[in-house]
């Protein structure tokens, strides 16, 4: 007798376990970004229509085939069609290297956390220099939250070559972000699903584009939590439920990094004006409190025509303060968590308690995607008899945990940034796409969208939607099409790839060239997931081949 | 006071100084009032109430109080307790489940194990009541009930 396939205790368990995978650091500093970008409220049309377009019934495929095959994603899509084997292994890669790289970002969030519990925070001030007269130098020329987030957090290398040592302050950070996510998956399906407290055609494409990773379609997560589902469950109504809350949490966390925004703009405007009334202060020894905010720029035009020649002294030394400037820096990814959040919180009252919570709801939302991103690995490797007949549950948990923590010290030496960035851009964006594809034209076109819409009835009592059959046979394979060639073309046109270095000179970000190794380490990352899908068909075809040479014979 | 002059007054509050030496009826050097002013800077800018902000002395650098130091970094400390409280979750949860793994398979055996050790017993120490037999009783029973909730589900 098999044995029974554990199940969500209730289905409000298994939509809380996809929102907390679905919802995470990329509604936070991604989507506000894009809006920034894109003409702010007009963003959200794009948006939208995506959202109802491609990501609503994309989402309800994955859960239905999860829910149907009631296996993870390898042997679903094996299911399906036995060629079909490489969809769900490219998921697994896929999801292992986005499992590798996404936990530094817990790590560096508990490495934050545990620094806000000082007075002041660490960082709000800058160190001093060796003499002690003044402040360290990189400090001055950057920021004091830039200083902290790229020396004291990263000790970042000037280029990704010098790849210095392991920081053994991230690597226990990261070794106790795993242990944490170890906790989490160490039951099962059981424990994942906690309560939580949760045109311009380049818009168009970049809100495509941003539906798609958000509701983190392809990786197999999707299937493996729908797998461990009642049969009846209505997956439609989860679906539907999902992407709402997603996009309704991108919205607002886009509304609340607007106002800090502002926030941080203005008091950096204002320090900017104090700092230019100081200089002139000094320099032309004005009474104090004679320049003030309002007259700076009459009093400015009237030392200019009185002492012509200090003045032009004191010129390169005076910044141009001006709101709009602060306004329009918009920063995206680690960027905009680790710098400018910091930046905001340091000048707030009570900011330990604003640093804290701030830290704890990214740890949050960073650890409930990884129980999403280690499921899709999990459930694969618990399914098939080989590995569980040797090994228990909670080893394999551990060692696929202890894997992905030894190779994520890489990210913690001092170049691990750079290749974090390698990651982050090139280890999920192409290989989703062209899984989300084969699966959607797999599940249409080779099982048949007739046979799929009869087991979903038979399965839910439901009648499949005029509205989804559309989308699924024509409108979202079109969309998805495009995008690939968009941003392969994209790729191709854009020649050698280039990254940003930290100048610690200069106190800012550098444009530089990868190199050869890390190109090479760029084209494996996208071929080792993508050529699963043809390798894994055209294996099953020889070996299907070698047995028909057998079996002809004898028949 | 009368050994300090002033000159050069401006509109702000700022002068230029020098301090004299009565007996010996001439200016002390710049090198030894500007050590002098960064030695006692605190008593200076608390006599004038003012602070380094506000009381600024031309070409002598104001010495800057080092943030504070604790000898372990409080992050360790925070750290050390998190990382504890997470290793004895996970230690706990495995335990539990090679317990639980445990029970489940020496159910059916614990029974018959049961039976031989009770006439063991009754021959090898004769009149010692079965407690052990009581308790292995109870035993059974609980494997038999979470045998039933894994059958449910079916």
């Amino acid at each position: 007798m098999e044995k029974a396939r554990p199940l969500w205790a209730n289905p409000l368990q298994f939509v809380f376990a996809c929102i907390s995978y679905a919802v995470g650091l990329g509604n936070v500093w991604r989507f506000p970004y894009l809006c920034q970008m894109y003409g702010g409220g007009s963003f959200l049309v794009p948006y939208v229509i995506m959202l109802i377009v491609e990501g609503m019934p994309l989402l309800y495929l994955e859960l239905a085939v999860g829910q149907r095959m009631r296996q993870g994603s390898i042997g679903a899509w094996r299911t399906i069609s036995p060629y079909l084997g490489g969809v769900g292994l490219a998921s697994v890669v896929v999801s292992f290297f986005l499992s590798t790289y996404y936990n530094i970002i817990n790590a560096w969030a508990f490495w934050y956390l545990f620094h806000s519990f000082q007075d002041p925070l660490p960082w709000s001030v800058c160190p001093l220099n060796g003499n002690r007269t003044g402040y360290n130098e990189e400090c001055e020329t950057a920021s004091s939250t830039q200083y902290f987030w790229y020396r004291k957090t990263l000790n970042i290398a000037p280029s990704i070559q010098d790849s210095g040592g392991v920081q053994w302050e991230q690597a226990l950070c990261l070794i106790l972000a795993w242990l944490v996510v170890y906790l989490c998956i160490l039951r099962g399906t059981e424990s994942t699903g906690k309560l939580e407290q949760l045109a311009n055609p380049k818009a168009w494409i970049n809100a495509a584009t941003q539906i798609f990773f958000s509701l983190g379609l392809g990786f197999g997560s999707l299937i493996a939590f729908a797998s461990y589902n009642q049969p009846s469950t209505n997956c439609q109504k989860h679906a539907i439920i999902v992407s709402l809350v997603n996009s309704s949490t991108s919205i607002f966390a886009s509304i609340v990094t607007f106002s800090i925004y502002g926030f941080k703009a203005t008091f950096n405007y204002e320090s900017c004006l104090n700092k230019v009334i100081l200089l002139l202060t000094n320099s032309f020894d004005l009474e104090d409190g004679f320049l003030t905010a309002s007259n700076l720029e009459q009093v400015k035009g009237y030392l200019a025509s009185a002492f012509p020649s200090r003045y032009s002294e004191v010129l390169p030394q005076m910044k141009n303060c001006s709101l709009e400037s602060e306004l329009a820096t918009a920063v995206q990814g680690t960027g905009l968590s680790f710098i400018v959040y910091t930046e905001a919180i340091k000048n707030m009252a009570a900011s330990q308690l604003w640093s804290v919570l701030y830290f704890f709801m990214l740890l949050m939302l960073g650890i409930g995607s990884m129980l999403g991103n280690t499921a899709a690995i999990l459930t694969p490797l618990t399914d098939s008899k080989l590995i569980s007949s040797h090994l228990p549950k909670e080893a394999i948990s551990g060692l696929v945990c202890l894997v992905n923590c030894a190779i994520g010290l890489v990210f913690t030496t001092e170049a691990g940034n750079y290749w974090f960035d390698i990651f982050n851009d090139y280890a999920a964006t192409l290989p989703l796409l062209l899984i989300v594809l084969v699966e959607i034209i797999a599940v249409c076109y080779v099982f048949g969208l007739r046979r799929f819409e009869s087991d979903l009835k038979a399965m839910t009592g439901r009648t499949l939607n005029w509205y989804w059959k559309a989308m699924w046979a024509g409108v979202s394979p079109l969309l998805i099409i495009s995008l690939f060639v968009f941003y392969l073309s994209d790729y191709i046109l854009t020649g050698t790839l280039q990254y940003q270095a930290w100048d610690a000179s200069q106190g800012q970000l550098v444009t530089k060239d990868y190199p050869l190794y890390a190109l090479a380490v760029i084209g494996l990352l996208v071929a080792a997931s993508t050529m699963c899908i043809p390798l894994v068909a055209l294996g099953t075809f020889i070996v299907r081949c070698l047995k028909r040479g057998d079996t002809a014979p004898m028949a | 006071i009368s050994h300090v002059l002033v000159c050069n007054v401006t509109q702000r509050v700022s002068f230029w100084f020098v301090v004299t030496d009565p007996s010996k009826n001439h200016t002390l050097p710049a090198v030894e009032v500007q050590s002098a002013i960064r030695m006692n800077r605190n008593r200076i800018n608390s006599a004038f109430f003012l602070n380094d902000q506000t009381l600024e002395f031309l070409k002598i650098p104001s010495t800057l109080a080092p943030p504070s130091d604790p000898s372990v970094p409080i992050w360790i400390i925070i750290f050390g307790v998190i990382f504890c409280i997470v290793i004895v979750a996970v230690m706990l949860l495995i335990l539990s489940g090679i317990r639980q793994r445990r029970r489940m398979s020496k159910g059916p055996t614990e029974v018959d194990d049961s039976e031989d050790k009770c006439e063991n017993t009754i021959t090898i120490e004769n009149g010692i009541p079965c407690d052990p037999l009581d308790t292995k009783g109870g035993h059974i029973n609980d494997a038999f009930l979470t045998e039933d909730e894994r059958l449910t589900p079916l």
